[in-house]
């Protein structure tokens, strides 16, 4: 798996491509939790776009999780966007989509988070 | 007393006899002055420590100069003065070369052997013509020049050893982690046994009831479980999970779920307020974060009435008698672990002589072939379709089948676990 940290104006928005499984989910973890507890200033919202997200396994999932929970604990807010649809039956099966909110594309994610409320 | 008298000529002769005993101190100070060479010898020419390698710079540098003096000289017109500083130069380069040939016989072992060695003969020749003919022979120094194919000699000995060692700590090393990893196997095999005794070895008897269940653990070891529970009022409760993760630490939160729940099934009858205790339990305690997906329903044997609760799990799915395959919907929760607090709704089905119930893990229908495909729900309602009309063991090994043949030479990354169960009225 592949990732990609784009900057827009405060927010940050992280493009994994490729399988989110067992192997991938440490450096994605990793990857977020730099972000949201790294030494800088952390971003005023994280959004995961999946459109390249071809599969979440659950230590992915976890990955999600720990993402989210790391979020919260900096007030930073933390979604989801342009799930692929087999990845989107995962996180809604899973009960994660309750947790983590999650948007149809990056447009109206960027539109509907608000920066500093997870 | 039966020491005989001693005359005074035995005394004279016990005397003279004594007189070594006189030398005691000449010898003591030998004997130290041999220590001393010794010492001294294997500072300089024996040992491979800084100063040996000093010494031996040294006297190669003083090789050369003995060398060059020889063209120096040979300049016709030198003045006086630079004749009588190279000759009080060849003195004490003379006075070193000897030192050092002394400090090498006083070195060797075998000083013969050493004397008559090609260095010994070299390091004689070099000096031995100034001492006995006077005449100067520094030509012959140039077999001297010798010593630095010694030094080459040395330098691939250092290597040599340098090389010995980092082998040698390589292999160390290897071995040590040979041995780490042997451990770190047999702990694996230790949690991969724990993991299949936990599941349950038979299914209750009840009339009309039939169950068979299979696990197939991930190479890596995954957290998958199945569990059947006596219920105090006949009925039978039963599980499917998948702990997120591999390995050691999935294989501990499955059996910590695994207890919890089947320890509260019995106090809940409801599944879904069963999930939900067993989920506040398992986030008091959960330092590593982990998580479990659990389906867990509870089938009265009498009626055929299937009541169940979803905590983030695949939904089984039902074949009819008739064959269609429907799958068990309903508002489900978050998995296990997760977060507490969690809601999870009981929802109530009811099943029909001669339906079955197949429950499934993510490792069925999320298995891939070497071409990355994944095997999918559609294969997986296909062969409950087609091959769910015979007993509950041989669609869990149709299934199996199917998804190994599937995967072919693929790894299998996550756990296979499958349960299905016939009811029929008692």
């Amino acid at each position: 798996m592949n990732l990609r940290i784009e900057t827009i104006g405060e927010v940050s928005c992280v493009v994994p491509v490729g399988r989110l499984d067992f192997d991938a989910a440490p450096g994605f973890q990793e990857a977020l939790e730099r972000l949201l507890g790294g030494a800088g200033k952390p971003p005023a919202a994280v959004i995961i776009d999946g459109t390249g997200l071809e599969y979440v396994s659950s230590a992915g999932l976890r990955a999600f999780l720990l993402g989210a929970r790391a979020a919260q604990r900096s007030g930073v807010a933390f979604a989801l966007c342009a799930l692929q649809p087999a990845v989107r039956e995962v996180f809604e099966l899973s009960g994660f989509s309750r947790i983590i909110p999650v948007h149809a594309d990056r447009a109206s994610a960027l539109a509907q988070t608000q920066p500093g409320r997870a | 007393m039966d020491h005989p008298p001693v005359s005074p000529r035995a005394r004279t002769a016990r005397a003279s006899l004594t007189l070594p005993a006189v030398l005691t101190p000449v010898l003591r100070w030998a004997n130290a002055v041999r220590a001393k060479v010794r010492g001294l010898a294997q500072l300089l020419v024996e040992g491979r420590g800084p100063y040996a390698r000093a010494f031996e710079n040294i006297i190669l540098a003083l090789v050369i100069f003995s060398i060059a003096s020889i063209g120096v000289e040979s300049i016709p017109g030198l003045p006086q003065w630079a004749t009588r500083a190279l000759h009080v130069a060849e003195i004490i380069v003379v006075a070193i070369f000897t030192f050092e040939y002394l400090l090498r016989i006083g070195a060797a072992r075998n000083k013969f052997a050493f004397i008559f060695s090609y260095q010994g003969l070299v390091d004689l020749l070099a000096i031995a013509p100034f001492y006995l003919l006077g005449f100067d022979a520094r030509w012959l120094r140039a077999l001297r020049l010798l010593r630095l194919l010694r030094v080459l000699k040395l330098q691939t000995h250092f290597l040599e050893e340098v090389v010995e060692e980092r082998t040698r700590d390589l292999a160390e090393k290897n071995a040590a982690l040979e041995k780490a990893q042997a451990q770190l196997k047999a702990e694996l095999e230790v949690a991969r046994a724990l993991q299949l005794a936990i599941l349950p070895a038979a299914f209750p008897t009840r009339a009309g009831c039939e169950a068979a269940a299979r696990m197939i653990p991930a190479t890596t070891m995954g957290g998958d479980f199945y569990d059947y529970i006596e219920l105090p009022d006949g009925q039978i409760g039963l599980v499917i999970a998948d702990v997120s993760g591999h390995g050691v630490p999935a294989a501990f939160f499955m059996a910590v779920a695994r207890t919890n729940l089947h320890e509260l099934a019995v106090h809940h009858i409801d599944p879904g307020e069963c999930l939900a205790q067993t989920n506040d339990a398992l986030c008091a305690q959960n330092p590593l974060d982990l998580f479990v997906t659990v389906f867990y329903c509870v089938l009265d044997p009498k009626s055929g009435v299937l009541r169940y609760a979803n905590g983030g799990h695949n939904p089984p799915y039902i074949r009819r008698a008739a064959g269609s395959v429907e799958t068990l919907r309903g508002a489900g929760g978050l998995v296990l672990g997760a977060m507490p607090g969690g809601r999870y709704p009981t929802h109530t089905a009811q099943l029909l002589p001669g339906d079955r119930l197949v429950l499934f893990t993510d490792g069925v229908t999320e298995a891939f072939n070497p071409a990355e495909e994944l095997y999918g729900a559609q294969r997986l309602a296909d062969e409950v379709h087609v091959h769910g009309g015979g007993t509950p063991a041989a669609l869990v090994e149709r299934i199996c089948q199917s998804v190994t043949n599937f995967a072919g030479t693929a790894p299998q990354s996550d756990d296979i676990t499958l349960t299905v169960l016939t009811w029929g009225p008692p």
